[in-house]
């Protein structure tokens, strides 16, 4: 058995995540993807992935889901109408039952995966750089050595992400709007 | 260790690339910045390779692979000997002149930013024939040499002239490289290796050694323009004259010569036999024909094929090494002869015909003077360049194969003839039109070339060899050298010093009527056997009939099998039922559906790798 | 205390994946099931942070690092193209964006 803060969090995760999902509201379901991103934020404390969580939480809750509030209220769309297609509501369904029982076999009786414990804290810096650490020195560290190249071309991903929304959201010219 | 000159080739082969990038993409509208950049750029290489031949006479080898598909490994690098520093120093030193000469000849064209963009591609494309160091390298140049040439000859694309003259060197050179090809993927196949310096130290196969030699002398027939591909160069005249001078005279179809000479280890002794005899029979052919072409540039271009035979023919005779001395000589007198004439054609308002010329030694002197020099060592006149290397090649035939020898001096002759007649239409007599009366000498920047080229290196390379050709081509050259001072014997001399007064005789025959051809008017059968173009003709038989008939035999087949049956049937029958379906059930514009076809797919991807 | 293993993360990232995925087929709002399909990438990192904490190895964190800015710019790109799709077609339901249809 898990212990109880992990059994909280993944509760509240999951939690939230079925209320973004099932929400008719887009403003609950924002709510409801603030909540999981905490959660799972949470989740990588209880990894020991300090930085991350932290990360996650600045990142996802703070910038992004402020970001798609702003277009919820900017956009005031209303709520889809019209009769409620359930075939592929039943289609939707029967994708999640099929794949959550998929999740579960192949994670826990499938026996794939070993089910040993984590082991020692890990330690906050280590000599070795490539072993799991708690710092987020230890992140400076690989990124400017090891994945040097990969962060610079996040970088310029970012760059040209910023020059692409510029360029999308420009006026319409005349007669397209 | 010696000391690594490969920075010094980066520069070299990549100065031009940087120049054609930089024209292509800011100085498109900007002529004159475009045409002096290209320029600069020209003579820095120059520079850097005179430099280079210089300063070394250790092989400079650098190699980075590419990629390794499986056993083969692809790469770039270099390969710089003695051949390479020559040949690296002769097409900078005479690329540069000619971007020199193009300032001025191009002063008045809209287009200057294309046509020495193109340039200075085409500078980065010969440039890494030379260096490369295996086969895939130089074809992917040889290719780009291709599209260069292209590109230059459609200069004036208006004129259909020039438009269907580049689309058919275009074609004639694939039929050419096609071999090329597939030489190297029996090369790969059969030696595993593409690398000149690993095929060398190579045995030779088993199987059919002469086949490889045979596939890869195909690329050398269409880019040299060897029989019986040689119908494009003549009509690649329509591009620019100093295009001419620098791809269809001095470079570019002398890279296959050069190419040649850098694989020669890998030529047995049918190759070779075969590409002695269609050397020289070409060189002999074109020589005569040079005297049916009223057209200056044509006659020259006839007189290109020619000395092309018998570089061909030097190879053929197992001395690549005074095919390379020929090339090198040939590029500086016959570039000189091609600026010249470009500075007849711009100086007469762009009239060609050399029947319409006359009298131009008064009124264009330093044209006329570097012209005749030029045409002096064209006729091999003892102690200019081209007499050390070309009657080295004939003194060659006749120790070899006497049958070799006698169309090589038939060569030699017709030489004399066609370059007398040329000299005699051109520079003296009457002026024969109002263009010619009003013929004017050009600027300076194309004198100059036609002064360094024409004196200091067609006249005087033979002369000042030592002094001019530096110390470690020294070898390349001096070999010969002493071969003509101490071993000329009477064949080749006598050959020579015959061809001369021939020559004399023809510039007093074709003086005695002013505007008309003499040979027209006295034989006009053998003058018309000379104009027509047979091989021309040939070729539009063989299209017109033979490959039409084939062609549409095989467009009724696909018709009937592929049209047919597979289209019709298999290839239309089954999409359409399952198109029919899948349109109904699966495009429905919902993208919900498109996500969850998505995951299916991805799922299955996973579970086919996974449960592997 | 009892241990929490791989599998028990694993599971929760699985699962998160999972409710990510129904809510793409589900919902109609285009901007829900942008946030659902970040909800998916969130689940698996989730589960790269796990596996690299229990083989000790920092690759799978500093990839996670990577997936963020990338999921930071799509959401940025993703909601640009949404706010265009609305400017021009007054509507972001998925439902009615079916023009390519025929």
């Amino acid at each position: 058995m898990p212990d109880g803060l992990f059994t909280f969090f993944a509760a509240l995760t999951l939690g939230a995540a079925l209320l973004l999902v099932l929400s008719r509201n887009a403003v609950t379901s924002a709510m409801g993807m603030i909540l999981a991103l905490v959660g799972i934020a949470a989740d990588f404390f209880l990894l020991d992935a300090y930085f991350l969580g932290v990360l996650q939480v600045l990142v996802y809750a703070g910038a992004v889901m402020v970001l798609f509030l702003f277009i919820i209220m900017l956009l005031d769309t209303d709520d889809a109408t019209g009769a409620y297609p359930w075939k592929t509501a039943a289609l939707g369904l029967a994708t999640f039952f099929l794949l959550a029982a998929g999740v579960i076999w192949l994670f826990h009786w499938s026996g794939a995966v070993s089910p040993t414990p984590a082991g020692a804290t890990p330690p906050e810096l280590s000599a070795n750089p490539a072993e799991f650490t708690t710092a987020a020195k230890s992140f400076g560290r690989l990124l400017y050595t090891k994945y040097l190249l990969p962060l610079e071309i996040a970088g310029f991903l970012l760059l040209v992400a910023l020059v692409g929304v510029v360029s999308l959201s420009k006026d319409a010219p005349e007669g397209q709007a | 260790m010696p000391p690594d000159f490969s920075s010094l080739v980066h520069w070299i082969l990549f100065l031009p690339l940087g120049a054609a990038l930089f024209i292509a993409l800011f100085l498109r509208r900007a002529g004159t910045l475009a045409a002096w950049l290209s320029t600069g750029v020209a003579f820095a290489i120059a520079a850097l390779a005179l430099r280079l031949l210089t300063v070394t006479s250790a092989d400079t080898l650098w190699h980075v692979e590419l990629a390794k598909l499986g056993g083969i490994s692809l790469g770039f690098g270099y390969l710089i000997d003695a051949n390479a520093r020559l040949m690296l120093f002769v097409v900078s030193f005479v690329a540069a002149w000619i971007h020199l000469f193009s300032v001025g000849y191009m002063q008045d064209d809209d287009a200057r930013g294309r046509f020495f963009g193109g340039l200075s591609i085409f500078m980065f494309s010969i440039l890494g024939i030379v260096v490369a160091d295996n086969l895939l390298m130089t074809f992917v140049f040889w290719e780009l040499v291709g599209f260069s040439s292209y590109m230059l000859i459609a200069h004036y694309f208006d004129k259909d002239e020039a438009a269907e003259a580049s689309k058919k060197a275009f074609i004639v050179n694939r039929l050419g490289d096609l071999g090329f090809i597939l030489g190297i993927a029996f090369c790969l196949a059969h030696h595993g290796t593409l690398n000149f310096a690993e095929l060398g130290a190579l045995k030779p196969v088993a199987g059919w050694p002469w086949l490889l030699g045979a596939l890869l002398m195909c690329g050398f027939i269409g880019k040299s323009a060897q029989f019986p591909l040689h119908v494009w160069l003549t009509d690649a005249m329509a591009g620019p004259t100093p295009v001419s001078a620098l791809i269809h005279a001095a470079t570019m179809v002398a890279a296959g010569v050069y190419f040649m000479a850098r694989i020669s280890f890998l030529m047995t002794d049918e190759v070779l036999g075969f590409i002695a005899i269609s050397g020289a029979g070409m060189a002999a052919l074109a020589g005569l024909c040079a005297l049916a072409q009223t057209d200056i540039k044509k006659s020259l271009a006839y007189s290109t094929l020619a000395h092309l035979g018998i570089m061909g023919c030097a190879i053929g005779l197992h001395r690549p090494d005074l095919a390379v001395l020929h090339m090198a000589m040939h590029a500086f007198f016959k570039a000189t002869l091609f600026l010249g004439a470009g500075s007849v054609i711009h100086g007469c308002h762009h009239e060609q015909d050399m029947l319409k010329m006359g009298g131009l030694a008064r009124k264009m002197p330093v044209t006329a003077a570097t012209f005749i020099a030029a045409t002096l060592s064209n006729c091999a006149v003892p102690f200019l360049a081209g007499w050390y290397s070309k009657d080295a090649i004939i003194e060659a035939a006749h120790h070899h194969n006497l049958y070799l020898f006698a169309l090589l001096a038939l060569a030699a002759l017709a030489t004399c003839l066609y370059s007398a007649r040329m000299v005699r239409l051109v520079f003296f007599g009457p002026a024969n039109s109002a263009a010619a009366e009003h013929a004017h000498e050009s600027p300076w920047t194309m004198t100059t070339p036609l002064v360094v080229l024409g004196l200091v290196f067609s006249v005087a390379a033979g002369i000042a060899a030592p002094a001019l050709i530096p110390a470690s081509a020294l070898a390349r050259v001096a070999a010969p050298l002493h071969e003509m001072a101490f071993h000329a014997t009477a064949p080749a001399t006598l050959v020579g010093g015959l061809a001369l007064i021939l020559g004399a005789f023809a510039f007093r025959y074709y003086g005695r009527a002013a505007g008309v051809d003499s040979l027209r008017a006295d034989l006009p059968r053998v003058y018309g056997l000379l104009e027509f173009r047979w091989m021309d003709t040939f070729y539009g038989w063989v299209v017109a009939s033979v490959q039409r008939r084939v062609a549409e035999f095989i467009a009724f087949l696909d018709l009937l099998l592929i049209n047919g049956v597979a289209v019709r049937w298999l290839g239309a029958g089954i999409p359409a039922v399952i198109g029919y379906l899948a349109g109904r059930t699966l495009h429905r514009g919902q993208t919900r559906l498109y996500a969850l076809s998505l995951v299916a797919g991805t799922l299955l991807l996973a579970w086919y790798f996974l449960a592997r | 205390m009892e241990s929490t293993t791989l599998v028990h993360h694993l599971l929760l990232a699985g699962l998160l994946f999972a409710v990510g995925l129904t809510g793409v087929l589900l919902r109609r709002n285009l901007l829900v099931v942008t946030m659902c399909l970040e909800l998916m990438l969130a689940a698996s990192t989730l589960a790269m942070v796990a596996f690299s904490r229990f083989n000790h190895k920092m690759d799978g964190a500093i990839f996670v690092f990577f997936v963020i800015t990338v999921a930071a710019a799509e959401v940025a790109v993703g909601l640009a193209l949404i706010v265009a799709l609305y400017r021009r077609r007054g509507t972001i339901q998925s439902d009615a964006l079916n023009t390519l249809r025929d």
